[in-house]
């Protein structure tokens, strides 16, 4: 008979108990999918706040830029560069940017203007999606600005309301212009809810007078699976030093770090969910073969060879563990593929999210990565075959009077 | 970074009437020094005066004219270029306004914008604005006397006191010793490294007595650049009413 | 009574099954025990540091000040309230603090930023961060000196070095621009780059006088508190006094809602997992006790038929639930202690991990993870775990209980 539909037999026969067992690690491993997923999701999350709202994998200056950003410090063939990049598996798109006063009715404040490319921009970050009222930039308004949130606070102003600006432009004639306020955005940095303010390209070109070049190139990989260390130096090296290449992680270390600890702390709950997995699916295993010692004690005093019965105890086991994958997968993708397109909204416990200057989004949404569907699905094979290695060699080497009479 | 507007139209502010040091040579320096103080400031002051900007990325020029009561009361307002016509800034003790006329906004002036350039110039809006405090700021004392370069001149190290607020190490005056015109000015950091020059040229009848017409600030770091101011008309002693230097006159044209 | 010796004897008829199943929920007290204690010691080092940072954990401020700070609003009798609070139980220190924005110049290059003054006697590394964050020169010796105390990268950008001057320009208490002269005594890193490069802090009674402060007005009274938790019930007590009634008393979640949402956030994701990991434990006491039912259904019949009641039924394997939550607890107590003993000394020094180029240690960031419980943790831990345990065995003792006797007996 073949071993597979006897173990199948058994399954069914012992279909109280195997349905106990299946249902225990068919759990265990939902929960490991759910929980890798949200893991993920809180990596690829965190990191998308980090890079997806603002700075991007890599972005480009000229050298000291960073530290004084003169008007002047213009990289001038910004136009080819880009298109280079996109041409180069990038999402590529250049910002400008001036400082000057920004006046409401009832105060002023200093503030950082951001000309971005309206086409582009999108393509490259989120900004455009992270509005709290009113609604990001359109290329047919030549007076509309999204400003951050705390500015919008400083200037006590809200949608519609008018602001006056006064700067410099680059041939040293005073900068004066009014703007009204289309949008304000969420939480995104602490320099841009302070004293940030978004316009097109176009408009702030005219108003400081600057008719070519960009401050800032800011670099999305269109796959951001590799290497990101390697491909800043790739850039690097093809760019030479007039040109600053660096990537987030350079231009933000602490947050860098920060995430890292993040990292290093899913993974030790990684390890502790795995355990905790581990140790149902070893006593379930266990508990299923043990219970039925008395009856492969009979199978072995009809003759059946050790050999025959701990290949019949896998495969008994594989069916347990194959079903037990099926309704984890099963549950575990659509439990995960709900958190994904839902999230955990985590806004009522809090409003305002930051750390070291950066802010976060309070919706944690999951993310249903291959990883997380098949780590845990090996896992539980490879939980399964280790938990049932000690039955199945007691039972290959009991003798069957002793396995009879064992209760 | 802000680029704002405040002139003391009569350029006061680069002078300093420092408080008397030394006994022996104290009379003297302060008398000196007032004369040179003197050559612009009046109870009440009208003067038109035009500015050339050279940077390494653009050259502008304006022209604008200015009226002042006392130490503390200051009006001026752009006559052109025309992209500007109308901008006036008020200093009213210790309140600096601005208005714009193309959004047609006042604005007051805060701490922050006070070290910016002021109109694109190599001057800050705090050079222009602290002229009231800086003789307070100073010790100074002639540190040479006699010919130099062919000229008889007297030179006068200024140093700021301890608890001043100013940025710099010290400064250096340079006048003719017989008519006390100024020739040239010169600002150290505190490493005494050479920061600002400010050229005094062009002596002429102004105002009914001589004085250089034409001032020429030049930053030490970037030696092609300058800021030159021109006297284009001076009138001291004149009679302004107070009320010109209130919100309401910034407006008017 | 009987019950219980029976329940007991139960347990150890399959000694490696509940050995097992014991473990998972020692392994279960190990596991809350690390993680609910890497959150209060990581919290509590993070609210410490954003205290530390200006605000305190309670804040005494004029009213509306934290809304919209300006250098007209102020507590007028700073020394008075500092005084009552002092000698509170819970507090560590009191400081009064002038908080405001400024330019900062020197004859090279201007940069706008915020300046912190205080009372150099009254700060010390355990309540002013910058002060632990100090990498160059020395702190502010006199409340009425010239020195100042900045961010690296603010220095760097002004080009000073120690012993410069630079010129501040604030507004004063009118609303009229002043300026004031400092000398570089000494610099700080935090590693946050706002802060770094746009704060510095000055002697108060200096500041006072360049503003027009009286000696005993300030911006605000930052309270440190012995233990951050503290921080809602004694703002609420002194909300109430009558001295207190003039001014805005807020503690640090008020002050810094940004830092509370974090927390709270990575609370919220830190009870998630757990919860996932307890519901991983409960399935685990769930199969045990139901299997141990199942494989017991002849022998719960023969017991009923015996006259054994099924409310009897129910509590015997309550009560084999009882005792395994007990058996586990007393194992995971005595794994954890060491290993919280161990975490709590030493921590794991995840230095390594970072590479040496890691220059922020010890502010911000911890390169040390380690953990530190609470009492009230210590409670929730066991009471949670216990009530887990019985919960889970609440099924299993329920069929069991409603076995009809006829069916059991013919079931093997």
């Amino acid at each position: 008979m073949n071993i597979f539909t006897l173990a199948s037999r058994n399954v069914y026969r012992n279909r109280h108990r195997s349905m106990v067992t299946t249902l225990a690690m068919a759990f265990a491993c939902t929960m490991m999918i759910v929980f890798s997923a949200l893991m993920d999701g809180f990596a690829i999350g965190s990191e998308r706040n980090v890079v997806s709202m603002n700075t991007g994998d890599i972005q480009i200056h000229l050298p000291g830029y960073r530290d004084d950003p003169d008007i002047y410090s213009l990289i001038d063939n910004a136009d080819s560069l880009v298109a280079q990049f996109r041409a180069d598996a990038f999402y590529a798109t250049e910002r400008l940017f001036a400082f000057g006063l920004m006046a409401s009715d009832q105060s002023s404040s200093g503030v950082q203007l951001r000309g971005v490319d309206l086409d582009y921009e999108p393509t490259v970050t989120d900004i455009d999606q992270h509005i709290m009222t009113g609604e990001w930039l359109s290329a047919d308004d030549q007076h509309g600005v999204v400003i951050g949130k705390k500015l919008s606070k400083l200037l006590d102003v809200g949608l519609g309301d008018e602001l006056i600006f006064v700067g410099q432009t680059a041939d040293g004639y005073m900068a004066n212009d009014s703007f009204q306020i289309k949008g304000i955005l969420k939480s995104v940095s602490a320099t841009i809810d302070n004293a940030g303010v978004f316009m097109s390209n176009g408009m702030l070109r005219e108003l400081i007078t600057l008719p070519t070049g960009a401050h800032e190139l800011v670099l999305m990989r269109t796959d951001r699976t590799g290497d990101l260390t390697l491909r800043t130096e790739q850039l690097k090296t093809a760019l030479g030093d007039d040109l600053d290449v660096m990537n987030w992680q350079q231009l933000m270390p602490v947050i860098n770090r920060f995430l890292e600890t993040a990292h290093i702390q899913t993974l030790i709950m990684m390890i502790f969910t795995y355990i905790a997995v581990a140790s149902v699916v070893l006593n379930a295993m266990l508990m299923s073969v043990f219970e039925r010692i008395h009856e492969f004690g009979i199978m072995k005093a009809i003759g059946v060879k050790p050999k025959q019965l701990i290949i019949l105890i896998y495969a008994e086991m594989f069916i347990q563990t194959l079903l037990a994958v099926l309704i984890a997968l099963l549950a575990g993708s659509g439990l995960s593929w709900y958190l994904q397109e839902n999230g955990l909204d985590m806004s009522s416990m809090a409003d305002e999210i930051s750390f070291a200057g950066l802010a976060f989004d309070p919706v944690w949404h999951a993310a249903l990565t291959p990883n997380a569907l098949l780590m845990p699905t090996l896992f539980l094979f490879v939980i399964a075959a280790i938990a049932v290695i000690y039955p199945a060699i007691k039972v290959a080497v009991i003798q069957p009077v002793d396995a009879i009479h064992h209760q | 970074m802000f680029k704002h507007l405040l002139f003391c139209f009569s350029l006061l502010s680069l002078f300093i009437v420092p408080s008397v040091q030394a006994e022996s040579d104290s009379e003297r320096v302060k008398m000196l020094l007032n004369e040179v103080d003197d050559l612009w400031r009046g109870q009440s002051s009208y003067a038109v005066t035009s500015m050339h900007v050279k940077t390494a990325h653009y050259e502008r020029t304006m022209k604008m004219e200015g009226w002042s009561k006392g130490k503390e009361k200051t009006l001026f307002r752009i006559m052109q270029p025309l992209r500007e016509k109308g901008t006036a800034t008020l200093k009213s003790d210790n309140h600096i306004y601005t208005y714009l006329p193309k959004t047609d906004r006042t604005i007051k002036l805060t701490s922050g914008m006070m070290m910016g350039s002021w109109m694109g110039s190599h001057l800050t809006n705090d050079d222009l604005v602290k002229e009231a405090r800086l003789e307070e700021d100073y010790t100074a004392e002639i540190s040479f006397e006699g010919e130099r370069d062919g000229q008889n001149i007297i030179e006068f190290s200024l140093i700021p006191r301890l608890d001043a607020a100013v940025v710099w190490g010290k400064l250096v005056l340079i006048i003719l010793e017989d008519s006390h015109i100024p020739v040239i000015e010169y600002y150290y950091d505190e490493d005494m490294v050479l920061a600002r020059t400010i050229e005094f040229s062009d002596i002429q009848l102004l105002g009914g007595r001589e004085r250089p017409a034409v001032l020429t600030v030049v930053p030490a770091d970037k030696p092609d650049e300058y800021t030159r101011f021109v006297y284009e008309e001076l009138s001291l002693n004149v009679a302004l009413k107070d009320s010109l230097f209130s919100l309401s006159s910034l407006k008017k044209r | 009574m009987k019950l219980n010796t029976l329940a007991w004897r139960n347990l150890w008829r399959h000694k490696r099954r509940t050995l097992i199943t014991a473990s998972s929920i020692a392994f279960g007290v190990l596991l809350a025990v690390t993680f609910t204690g890497a959150g209060d010691y990581f919290y509590t080092r993070m609210i410490d540091a954003g205290a530390n940072m200006g605000m305190g954990h309670i804040t005494i401020a004029a009213p509306d000040y934290n809304r919209a700070p300006s250098s007209q609003k102020r507590i007028q009798d700073a020394d008075k309230l500092q005084a009552m609070m002092t000698d509170l139980p819970e507090v560590k220190s009191v400081v009064g603090r002038l908080q405001g924005q400024a330019m900062f110049a020197s004859a090279r290059k201007s940069i706008g930023g915020t300046f912190i003054a205080i009372d150099p006697a009254q700060e010390d590394a355990n309540n002013n961060l910058f002060i632990q964050a100090l990498s160059e020169g020395e702190m502010l010796t006199s409340t009425a000196g010239k020195g100042i105390v900045m961010g690296v990268d603010l220095a760097r950008k002004l080009q000073l070095t120690l012993g410069k001057k630079v010129v501040y320009t604030t507004t004063d208490v009118n609303g009229d621009i002043v300026s004031a002269i400092a000398r570089v005594s000494g610099l700080f890193r935090t590693g946050v780059s706002e802060v770094d490069g746009g704060m510095a802090l000055l002697p108060m009674q200096s500041v006072q006088k360049v503003l027009g402060y009286k000696a005993d007005e300030v911006s605000f009274i930052a309270v440190s508190l012995r233990d951050q938790r503290a921080s809602h019930a004694v703002r609420d007590s002194l909300q109430s006094q009558p001295e207190f009634q003039h001014v805005d008393v807020l503690n640090w979640q008020q002050t810094q809602p940004d830092l509370a949402g974090m927390i709270a956030v990575d609370k919220g994701a830190n009870r998630i997992s757990q919860l996932l990991i307890a519901l991983l434990i409960a399935a685990g006491i769930l199969n045990t006790m139901l299997m141990s039912v199942l494989e017991r259904m002849r022998e719960f019949g023969v017991m009923m038929a015996l006259g054994m009641s099924p409310r009897h039924l129910f509590s015997l394997v309550m009560l084999e639930s009882f005792w395994l939550a007990v058996i586990g607890l007393i194992i995971g107590v005595i794994i954890t202690i060491p290993w919280y003993l161990y975490m709590a000394e030493t921590g794991l020094d995840l230095t390594s991990a970072y590479g040496d180029d890691f220059s922020f240690g010890g502010v911000l960031l911890d390169t040390v993870f380690k953990i530190r419980l609470f009492k009230e943790s210590i409670i929730g831990i066991l009471v949670g775990l216990f009530s887990l345990a019985l919960l889970s065995g609440a099924y299993p003792a329920w069929r069991a209980g409603r076995i009809p006797p006829v069916e059991s007996l013919k079931a093997l």
